[in-house]
């Protein structure tokens, strides 16, 4: 599946198909994250908080490809995309494994996916090249294969997200 | 030397491991320290008192790679009060950061450490030292936890003495080993809930 998440408010029609799947934060409600290991210790695979985020984070799980569009805050995702990233750590469990002989949580039943990210509101190139590192250190968290950064002005954030949810098309 | 703020920026901030390393800083800063935690979300009022303090030191843990979301909102607080031209409550104040991650290495932390300096270039923020602790979940509680107290010794011998390095602090031990050690932590940290091993090891998501 195809999964489109985005604090960019998507307001143009989208590719209707039953295997894309469109989640705009802003329609959400998503508290932030109380860090109590619920997830891992007491109800292990489920978040304690049961607000709009227990839907989306079995479809970040599920997807094969997978689309994130965010504003930047000095190289890291904005608050809402921030808040909806931490509150998905019911998708692995708090044992630990080592990946690229570093050591990483292991993985519930997530798919290895493609991630683009299409970022925007960076101030300049250092911001940018923090941002990569940052998807970077999440790719080894989230299981992408193989990812794709694209820093679009604000004002054309639309047609990049009308570019890249057409290129599933070819899927 | 004026006074030291500490910013608890996690999000369970009185059971946090913030809160735990933050009480060690303070029983070897003494006195003149002041602790306010990012939840109770009274931002505006903090910042308006930061001309009395000298130093601050940010207190959290990495999350997903990064600040936690919570700790983001006061620094754009923060940001706001940078933004004021004729404001001088930041110009005498240093930023410090201790940040703390589960895993064993301790340059996990590093791309969240290089957002916060970003963040305190672009903001004029004179920033000072970093104490970057892994294995920070279980650290102190383990035998190992007298390293840990002596690194934030050092740290806040540093701060007062107006230097700007990187100091980090891990426990001692193999891979193998650390796996083995976290893996018993979680098993006993599930039995406090009656949570079995095999529960905690689903593959399920939201029973999917």
């Amino acid at each position: 599946m195809n999964l489109l998440l985005s604090d960019f408010p998507l307001t143009e029609e989208l590719p209707k198909c039953d295997q894309n799947c469109y989640v705009d934060l802003n329609q959400m409600k998503i508290a932030g994250c109380k860090g109590c290991f619920g997830c891992w210790v007491k109800t292990p695979g489920k978040c304690v908080l049961r607000d709009d985020a227990v839907k989306i984070y079995p479809l970040i799980a599920k997807s094969e490809r997978l689309i994130y569009v965010s504003r930047l805050f000095y190289g890291s995702y904005d608050e809402p995309m921030k808040y909806m990233l931490e509150r998905a750590i019911p998708i692995q469990q708090a044992f630990i494994r080592l990946y690229h002989n570093e050591t990483h949580h292991v993985q519930r039943q997530v798919v290895k996916k493609q991630a683009v990210i299409i970022a925007y509101g960076e101030k300049d190139e250092q911001e940018r090249e923090i941002f990569r590192k940052l998807v970077g250190r999440n790719a080894k968290n989230m299981q992408f294969t193989d990812w794709k950064i694209h820093f679009s002005p604000e004002k054309e954030v639309e047609k990049a997200i009308r570019r890249e949810v057409g290129l599933w098309e070819s899927f | 030397m004026g006074k030291l703020l500490i910013i608890n920026g996690s999000p369970r901030a009185p059971k946090s491991n913030s809160k735990k390393y933050g009480d060690i800083l303070r029983k070897y800063w003494g006195e003149g320290i002041d602790v306010y935690s990012v939840i109770s979300q009274k931002h505006e009022e903090v910042c308006k008192e930061l001309g009395k303090y000298g130093d601050i030191v940010f207190v959290f843990p990495l999350y997903v790679d990064s600040l936690p979301a919570v700790l983001t909102n006061f620094m754009k607080q923060l940001e706001k009060i940078a933004a004021r031209k004729e404001n001088d409550l930041l110009k005498n104040l240093k930023v410090h950061i201790l940040i703390n991650c589960g895993f064993l290495e301790p340059e996990q932390n590093d791309t969240a450490i290089e957002i916060f300096q970003y963040f305190c270039a672009k903001n004029h923020l004179n920033y000072g030292m970093t104490l970057k602790i892994a294995s920070g979940e279980a650290i102190l509680t383990t035998p190992f936890a007298f390293l840990v107290k002596r690194k934030i010794k050092r740290f806040v011998k540093d701060i007062r003495a107006g230097k700007s390095r990187t100091l980090d602090i891990s426990m001692p031990l193999t891979k193998k080993v650390f796996l083995g050690a976290s893996t018993k932590y979680w098993l006993r940290y599930g039995e406090k809930f009656h949570t079995t091993e095999k529960q905690m090891r689903t593959m399920k998501i939201e029973d999917e």
